[in-house]
């Protein structure tokens, strides 16, 4: 009798603790009405730090609460945000003119404000993604509260493009870098750490009946097979990072559908520091070994196509058709530089990838495959994100596979994965001199006619065909999956895809 | 009886020590920076000035020895310290997170004990038949197919086709009762499975062993019902190492629902560590694995003396 009495009490006991306990969780998580919409994030943002790179899915969060000088239309054009309009004098000197806005705590968005924001990135220890290129301007006025002037060095062709992107918000002056108080469409409303975060309509938003919804619950699924069963389950109404292998499925589902874009690409990066990716030769050897398609395939489920050139895409206006299949697939071509190069029997490399993400590993496999064919032995190396992150900065790898998105549709946006004149990092390869590539990007830089820009990209392309600084090897499809009464939503053009959570803001249930 | 339980707490403490700085020495070595990391987010080059302002920041830059022995004056005023990510206070997140997963585990191992101790008797007295049969190569499968075959198994048929139940997430009971107890179904169903395969295994084996028993035999010789013997002869004794294996498995759980709460999408404590260790927030990893180890020593120390205390043949001193 008394062991049975023990344990109803223990079973109770832990029942009423747990119970008990739950109780004390937070708030709710789920939506609440059909105004609000649920958003299927695929990560939780690691930070909330507002001018830190922090992830693609943070870069979502920071799109709903904060708004940078200006941002992206849904054909990919840049428009206004909290500057009305914009302009640059024959000096180089860029003027942003500043609508009425207003911060969530409802005093006004003013141009003090943005000269407060610019200084703060600026500075050397601001972790900021903008840090590097804002610490070129020399000098920010503010003659009336409306007005900003900013000042480079030398006339920047592409500044507002920086100021564009959704990891340079603007800041109200004297607020903690992961302040919850933006000037965008939706106001940060709770956080459960991990597991969601809830936003709710801004009425001082400075567009006219924006937002269309009263709120979004942004909830993560981590596991991407999930986040699609949630989406057909009818649990979420959006979901990011649609899985390749699901695509069709969506496409297939009538109460779904799909927004799916090529943007992300995939490419190899070298070791510069060592032979043999020392030599331009053996990486032109390695531009014609692989054959694109079939990691297309093996990879992204043919979602996505062959890069057989810079990532630039071909919807582009500075796309160069003549360079379209400049590292065709021809292992024939591919053995006679490798000959050429002092290696007529092939060599042993490492190549660095990682295990962690499907797509990665599967690249490199059909990478080795193909490498092997002309000599090539490959021994992959295949350790977790955080592993393969480390060794890429520090150089510890012959070649790797790499997978990114760059800044944005202007061949500027190329910079991170190509300039060889940029610190150590692991998006571009490792200890390879690039010269005639970084004079060919600052000239571009500088350079405000499009026709002569177009002229100084195409040259870059050329030089970037013989000397290898990066093999492309696909594009990949981003694909946002939605409930077919979802509307207003829209998968922005190209590099563009990560900033589409801008879209948000016109963004309708039914 | 108390110096018993003085002298476990004692090698518990120990235990527990051992495990912190293993942990805490194991991650140093492995490779991988947690500034680094946090600014190499999308696939974008992390700045080294900026990296190493953020290193500063962590306190990364200070000899190990000294990391060390702040970790360990901090636990022992009961501070765990804060996130590298985001500055969150690290028990604030276990108080937060534990229950849900000792939710998740109870709600398993009460569906698991409800099948697992009426199917284990009804195998071992139709021993050898095709009962029995039937029951073994149940547990088999449900023992040998991984918990993320099971889960999304589950989700396919209750989520996607069925739509019955959601297909993951986690709302708080407080908020939505109803949601609540949905959403906890599938999760406590997945990890009830293999822990049903074991109860009914070991409440098979252990109610033939009794069967065997004098007693057993003089109760039938009197003439009790075969219920009756079934009922207060038999399984209650039978119950005692199930009892034990249950305690144990369920100290098991408490790191081991990973899966589980990745493929429900349930914000538990094993999640929250994946999630760390990959970030290599190492504050949260150490009061993590400090948390679990705590819950697993104290456990088989409950179990220890819970079964000294119900069978007083069970020796408390060592000899």
């Amino acid at each position: 009798m008394t062991t049975r009495m023990n344990r109803r009490s223990f079973i109770s006991t832990t029942m009423g603790v747990a119970g008990g306990l739950t109780f004390l969780g937070p708030r709710a998580l789920m939506a609440q009405d059909g105004a609000t919409l649920r958003f299927a994030l695929s990560a939780f943002p690691p930070s909330f730090e507002a001018w830190t790179s922090t992830g693609t899915a943070a870069g979502t969060i920071k799109l709903m609460m904060h708004r940078g000088l200006l941002s992206y239309d849904a054909q990919g054009m840049l428009r206004g945000e909290l500057a009305e309009s914009w302009e640059v004098d024959d000096a180089g000197v860029w003027t942003f003119n500043l609508r009425e806005a207003k911060w969530h705590d409802g005093t006004p968005v003013t141009a003090a404000d943005v000269a407060w924001t610019i200084e703060e990135v600026a500075k050397p220890d601001s972790a900021a993604y903008r840090q590097g290129q804002l610490a070129l301007i020399t000098k920010v006025e503010t003659p009336d509260d409306r007005t900003v002037r900013i000042f480079t060095e030398e006339p920047l062709a592409i500044l507002p493009g920086w100021f564009a992107h959704y990891h340079m918000p603007i800041l109200k002056t004297g607020e903690p870098k992961d302040t919850q108080i933006g000037a965008g469409p939706f106001m940060l409303d709770n956080i459960e750490r991990g597991v969601s975060v809830s936003l709710k309509a801004f009425d001082g938003y400075y567009k006219e009946g924006l937002p269309k919804l009263a709120g979004v619950e942004a909830i993560v699924y981590a596991d991407e097979n999930l986040r699609v069963a949630a989406l057909e389950a009818g649990d979420v109404d959006l979901a990011e990072y649609v899985p390749w292998q699901a695509m069709e499925q969506v496409e297939g589902n009538d109460a779904l559908k799909l927004d799916v874009v090529d943007g992300p690409f995939m490419y190899l990066t070298f070791n510069g520091s060592r032979p043999p990716f020392d030599n331009p030769k053996v990486r032109q050897a390695v531009a014609h070994a692989i054959k694109r398609e079939d990691i297309v395939a093996a990879a992204f489920f043919n979602r996505g196509g062959a890069l057989e050139h810079l990532p630039i895409a071909d919807a582009s206006e500075f796309f160069n058709p003549e360079y379209a299949n400049a590292w065709n697939y021809d292992p024939e071509k591919s053995r006679a530089l490798l000959a050429e190069a002092g290696y007529p029997d092939g060599f042993d490399c490492v190549m660095l990838s990682t295990a962690q993400y499907g797509m990665h590993q599967s690249t490199a496999e059909v990478c080795q495959a193909y490498l092997s064919m002309v000599g090539i032995n490959v021994q992959l190396d295949l350790p977790e994100w955080s592993s393969r992150v480390k060794k890429g900065n520090e150089g510890q790898y012959d070649l790797a596979v790499m997978g990114t998105t760059a800044d944005n549709n202007d061949p500027d946006g190329l910079v991170n994965v190509l300039d060889g004149a940029l610190p150590a990092s692991f998006v571009r390869s490792f200890a390879l001199e690039t010269p005639e590539i970084s004079e060919l990007f600052a000239r571009g830089r500088a350079t405000f006619d499009t026709e002569e820009r177009k002229a100084i990209y195409k040259e870059l392309e050329k030089v970037a065909v013989e000397t290898v600084p990066l093999v492309g090897l696909a594009w990949r499809a981003q694909g946002y999956g939605m409930q077919s009464n979802v509307s207003g939503f829209a998968n922005l053009p190209g590099q563009l895809t990560f900033y589409s959570g801008i879209m948000l803001e016109e963004t309708m249930i039914g | 009886m108390l110096r018993y339980i003085a002298y476990r707490s004692l090698v518990a403490i120990f235990l527990v020590w051992t495990v912190v700085t293993l942990v805490f020495l194991l991650l140093h070595l492995i490779p991988g920076d947690p500034a680094e990391l946090l600014l190499s987010q999308g696939s974008v080059a992390a700045d080294p000035q900026a990296v190493a302002a953020l290193r500063e920041k962590m306190g990364l830059n200070a000899p190990l020895w000294q990391q060390y022995l702040d970790h360990l004056s901090g636990v022992l005023s009961g501070d765990l310290g804060a996130s590298f990510r985001d500055g969150a206070p690290v028990m604030g997140q276990i108080v937060q997170r534990l229950p849900r997963t000792l939710e998740v585990i109870a709600a398993a191992a009460l569906i698991a004990s409800a099948f697992g101790v009426p199917l284990g008797t009804w195998a071992a007295i139709r021993t050898g038949g095709w009962a029995d049969s039937f029951v073994s190569f149940l547990s088999s499968v449900a023992l040998s197919t991984p918990v993320f075959v099971v889960g999304s198994i589950a989700i396919l048929i209750f989520a996607q086709h069925l739509q019955w139940l959601p297909a993951g997430g986690f709302v708080p009971f407080s908020e939505d009762p109803a949601q609540h107890l949905k959403l906890l179904l599938l999760p406590a169903c997945t990890v009830a499975l293999s822990l049903w395969a074991v109860i009914t295994r070991m409440t098979r084996a252990s109610v033939l062993e009794v069967l065997e028993r004098d007693h057993v035999r003089t109760a039938r010789a009197k003439g009790l019902t075969r219920t009756a013997i079934l009922r207060r002869h038999v399984v209650r004794n039978a119950l005692i190492p199930v009892l034990t294996i249950l305690g144990l498995e369920m100290g098991t759980l408490i790191g081991g629902t990973v899966l589980v709460e990745f493929v429900f999408n349930w914000p538990g404590l094993s999640g929250y560590l994946v999630a760390a260790v990959d970030a290599r927030d190492y504050p949260e990893v150490v009061g993590i694995v400090m948390t679990i180890s705590v819950l697993f020593v104290f456990l088989n120390l409950v179990v220890d003396v819970v079964n000294a205390w119900l069978d007083p043949r069970i020796s408390l001193v060592s000899k």
